[in-house]
């Protein structure tokens, strides 16, 4: 017997999958981080789907997250008979562009993170320098890289790509070899 | 820069939660005082790392492999920051709170003394080691007064939560797993729930300046207290128990209370005399000369004009 999945599910599902938080910033969610791409009914069968941009194909916080996840999704369809499936997709491809702007402000003011975008450069969360230095390209996880305030002499852990020699740089343009660089620390 | 005319000023702008900055001319002792505290926070992190790091290759299956790997990448990313900041307090330079520490001048957390025997023990540690430190880092983010520890306390407290969430699972496994692995979850509670405890501290004297400076919020007792609150009601459900034979639940309040604690345990690991002290600073000295040709490829990467 094949049937889709009423759209008042899938509705509900996406709301409560939404809500699912970082696991490491328990205030942000999922959705607000570009985490959460798409949740929808497959084809005929009683499944919805949940589908996942990993920031980075080797972070170690994707079991947990898929976990939270898959329980919020069974939280929003409890007693209906539906199955929950999540995938973490390889397209498209994480960039820090897709961090909405609240979490950015909200990373900022409560961590001092700062979201390096592909359009702009990153400043101080903390007092708004924009000369800051590069220290190292990872930092405590290998998302984030670190920089040195000299105006504030503060640590700054910016989110975003690392900025790898000029022999790289025509292929950063695309956001895919940016995907693929960020999980790769060795420049080709 | 802000100055205070004295150390009765000083203290009443800390008293009001003031925040000082770098740029500050803080009065000397404080100096002292929140330098040696985040020297100490800094190489904990570091000899840390450096005993996770013994786990990747040895954790059983992927998952806990990539699960050691960025818990090694937090720890030497704590460290980093934290070394960072206490470097720009001018008190010391980087290379010489490297050399400090390798050549033993300098401590690092008690708990870092000892070996890690088994797969029971790290788990064991994920679970106690990391729940007590992180008791101890929640209490000292939530009043310090030092700007720039307290913003990387801020992330290294949101890090920790996830190492302890991870030890809380892993345990859980452990009590529903065979009996060979519950006994040897057991082992791993016996050999760190002493050096968990211990890990808070004797009583803070009424004196500490690190808690009239708003460095720590809570005196070690009581932080202590609320571990063994939290811990052995947690440890009974899953099925273990407490190698404390003089544990006992007060039957008025219904609060653990805990047998003599040995303060000498926890002086001689931080002295250095901790029964794995000099295969741990002897690991931290060969990989620090065992990764000098990084640094070097990195100095020498770093002259080249772009």
């Amino acid at each position: 017997m094949s049937r889709a999945v009423p759209a008042a599910v899938v509705a509900a599902v996406r709301r409560s999958v939404s809500q699912v938080c970082d696991p490491e910033y328990p205030e942000v969610t999922i959705a607000e981080l570009g985490i959460l791409e798409r949740v929808s009914s497959t084809d005929g069968g009683s499944t919805v789907r949940i589908e996942l941009v990993p920031t980075m194909l080797g972070c170690p916080a994707l079991d947990v997250i898929a976990r939270d996840a898959t329980d919020a999704a069974r939280a929003a369809c409890a007693g209906a008979d539906i199955s929950i499936e999540v995938a973490f997709v390889d397209s498209p491809v994480w960039t820090p562009d897709r961090i909405a702007p609240s979490a950015v402000d909200f990373l900022a003011r409560e961590y001092s993170v700062a979201v390096r975008r592909r359009s702009a450069n990153a400043s101080c969360p903390i007092c708004g320098g924009t000369a800051l230095e590069h220290r190292s390209d990872f930092g405590p996880t290998p998302c984030r890289s670190v920089e040195w305030c000299p105006q504030c002499r503060n640590p700054v852990e910016v989110v975003g790509r690392v900025e790898f020699p000029a022999a790289t740089g025509a292929a950063q343009s695309s956001p895919a070899a940016m995907g693929a660089a960020q999980s790769s620390p060795v420049p080709a | 820069m802000r100055r205070w005319d004295s150390m009765e000023d000083f203290e009443a702008f800390l008293d009001g939660g003031g925040l000082v900055e770098p740029g500050d001319d803080m009065p000397d002792p404080y100096r002292q005082a929140v330098f040696r505290f985040i020297e100490l926070h800094a190489n904990s992190e570091y000899m840390g790392g450096l005993t996770e790091r013994d786990w990747i290759a040895k954790a059983p299956g992927l998952t806990n492999k990539l699960t050691a790997l960025a818990k090694t990448q937090d720890e030497v990313g704590h460290a980093h920051l934290l070394y960072m900041v206490a470097a720009d307090m001018g008190v010391k330079t980087r290379d010489e709170m490297t050399a400090d520490l390798l050549a033993g001048r300098t401590t690092f957390h008690n708990v870092f003394h000892y070996r890690a025997h088994s797969w029971g023990d790290q788990i064991a540690i994920a679970y106690l080691v990391d729940a007590a430190a992180l008791a101890s880092q929640q209490a000292v983010f939530k009043n310090c007064s030092y700007g720039p520890y307290k913003r990387i306390l801020r992330r290294i407290i949101a890090e920790e939560g996830f190492h302890m969430r991870n030890g809380e699972e892993l345990l859980l496994k452990m009590a529903k797993g065979t009996a060979q692995q519950h006994d040897m979850m057991q082992e791993g509670i016996d050999r760190w729930w002493w050096p968990s405890v211990q890990l808070f501290g004797p009583d803070t004297r009424p004196d500490d300046v690190l808690l009239r400076w708003h460095i720590k919020s809570e005196r070690n007792e009581d932080l202590r207290d609320r571990f063994v609150q939290k811990m052995v009601p947690q440890l009974q459900a899953a099925g273990f128990t407490v190698p404390d034979p003089d544990l006992r639940q007060d039957p008025d309040t219904g609060r653990w209370v805990s047998g003599e604690i040995d303060w000498d345990a926890l002086k001689a690991a931080i002295a250095g005399r901790g029964p794995d002290s000099e295969r741990r600073l002897r690991d931290a000295r060969n990989a620090w000369d065992g990764a000098s040709w990084v640094r070097e490829a990195l100095d020498e990467a770093a002259a080249v004009p772009a």
